[in-house]
């Protein structure tokens, strides 16, 4: 029963690859670089050369992998795509403190991949949960998830966390979630990545402290302190105070050191995986350059596209990596600071 | 549990946005790779801790519950499994002794049997010794009466023989000259 499970968790990755690669190859040279190109192809009427200059100063790759007010939607129009401005709200003031809580591209892509993901995985839940009620094992879609979600439970995180470490389980399987729908609604056309932004894997990454943190005043009590003031029992106080002036630091620097690589972590393979891709899909219009956008340079065009398909796979995996490596290090994290107990 | 960590973190957390948002102060900055960004943060937060709090209680919950349950369910299959084996195995026992038991019943019942006919076939024996004894003393009675029958009548017919010939020889004897004399005496006495 849980080999089938299994399966069928790999099918639903095999389709979500399939669902991801097919249109992001389909839009390629038309929709993620269109102001590129029909400004291109404006400007190839005029002549090859100015063409060529007005081309090279036109950046595509920051623009799409940074936050902005506008999102993009498909539009049967101009480009295949349209960009809608999002409201402006005034900053709110906390003290001293302004917050622009205006939704951006990010903003928004974080919150629909949280509400895919929330509704898949209630959807799976329910399934659960009628399954008990009839006295049978979990099926299809929602078998699936249950098979996930338990090797994730089972395999990964209790062992990782130590004894007693269910309450640590729905905070591991959150991050691992949430990480996971924002990685790959990234990589749906139109969409971008919320991962891919600094602001939020550091929150999270803040998260993860905060929680690694508690984990060890709920573990350690008053030894709690032996984490940060370091302060070896079995030595003389004329060898210990010399040391613990030199360790403290370093215990100090090495709690937010593991937060801090989780953060950048996510963010740079999120940002690099975009970054890949966009660069591939950029060769395309420097073939279409040094080709004088003949018909060859539609034939070259495959090379980028077949490269490009490629990464696209990898960065599937690499969603999944991401968000299983993040949710890992966070359960190991958990599970030294609640050792060093011992 | 978690819970009380999340409210906990929530002020921490707090407290990054601020640092930030410190140095974005004033005019908008040109957005890069590395700019933080207050209001992505503090949706973050909220987008975390909404999902945290809704997957807990509508995915998470539901499903371990459901694995436990199912779990509990095959534990309780195995336990009972083993249960019922056992039974099984005593019953099996219990069924062999009495299988045994009827079979010492029937070698008793045969062993027995045995000697019962044993028995009657000696007490029957025994009878027929008895009768036999019976019928032979029975006969050697007749015999005996039948012989002293026998004997008596053999006295008797002697007797009278032995009259028969007395009275032969008496007749004969009878011209005596004496027995004359004696008649003629006694017959002197009577007139």
């Amino acid at each position: 029963m849980k080999s089938r499970h299994a399966l069928i968790a790999l099918g639903l990755v095999a389709m979500m690859a399939a669902v991801v690669v097919s249109p992001a190859r389909a839009q390629e040279p038309v929709a993620t670089p269109s102001p590129v190109a029909s400004e291109a192809q404006g400007a190839a009427n005029a002549g090859p050369m100015q063409a060529a200059e007005a081309e090279a100063k036109k950046d595509f790759v920051m623009p799409h992998v940074l936050n902005s007010h506008e999102i993009v939607i498909p539009w049967l129009g101009h480009g295949l795509e349209k960009e809608i401005e999002l409201p402006r709200w005034a900053p709110i003031h906390v003290g001293p403190l302004t917050l622009d809580l205006s939704p951006t591209r990010h903003v928004v892509m974080l919150l629909l991949s949280a509400a895919i993901g929330a509704l898949v995985l209630v959807v799976a839940g329910r399934g659960a949960e009628k399954a008990r009620r009839e006295g049978r094992p979990t099926k299809g879609f929602a078998g699936a998830i249950e098979a996930t979600i338990l090797y994730l439970r089972n395999d990964i995180i209790l062992p990782n966390v130590g004894h007693h470490g269910e309450k640590y389980v729905p905070f591991c399987l959150t991050a691992f979630f949430m990480i996971l729908f924002a990685n790959l609604l990234g990589l749906v056309p139109y969409m971008a990545t919320a991962t891919g932004n600094i602001a939020v894997t550091s929150t999270l990454a803040g998260i993860a402290f905060i929680a690694i943190e508690v984990a060890g005043m709920r573990a350690l009590g008053k030894r709690y302190v032996n984490t940060i003031v370091y302060w070896p029992h079995d030595l003389p106080l004329a060898v210990k105070a010399p040391i613990t002036f030199i360790m403290t630091p370093v215990e100090i620097l090495s709690k937010f050191t593991k937060p801090f690589a989780l953060a950048m972590r996510l963010f740079a393979n999120m940002t690099a995986g975009h970054i890949a891709v966009l660069s591939l899909l950029g060769m395309i219009f420097t073939f279409a350059q040094l080709l004088n956008y003949s018909p060859a340079a539609y034939g070259a065009a495959v090379i980028p596209v077949a490269l490009t398909t490629v990464i696209m796979c990898l960065e599937v995996f690499v969603a999944f990596l991401q968000a299983f490596i993040f949710m890992l290090l966070t359960a190991v994290f958990i599970g030294q600071i609640r050792e060093s107990a011992h | 549990m978690p819970f009380q960590t999340l409210t906990r973190s929530a002020f921490f957390v707090a407290l990054a946005p601020a640092l930030a948002l410190a140095q974005e102060h004033g005019a908008e900055p040109k957005p890069g790779l590395l700019t933080s960004d207050g209001g992505l943060m503090f949706w973050s937060l909220i987008v975390f801790i909404a999902l945290f709090f809704i997957l807990s209680k509508f995915a998470f919950g539901p499903i371990t519950q459901a694995v436990r349950a199912r779990e509990d369910a095959l534990t309780q299959a195995i336990e009972d499994a083993r249960k019922d084996r056992e039974a099984a195995a005593k019953l099996l026992a219990d069924h062999q002794a009495r299988i045994e038991a009827a079979r010492d019943e029937a070698q008793k019942v045969i062993v027995e049997g045995r000697a019962t006919a044993e028995a009657m076939k000696a007490s029957m024996l025994d009878d027929t010794h008895k009768q036999q004894q019976d019928l032979l003393d029975r006969a050697r009675r007749d015999i005996d009466a039948e012989r002293v029958v026998a004997i008596a009548e053999l006295r008797r017919e002697a007797v009278g023989l032995a009259i028969a010939a007395a009275g032969r020889v008496i007749e004969h004897n009878l011209d005596d000259a004496q027995n004359r004399k004696l008649v003629e005496q006694y017959l002197a006495t009577i007139q």
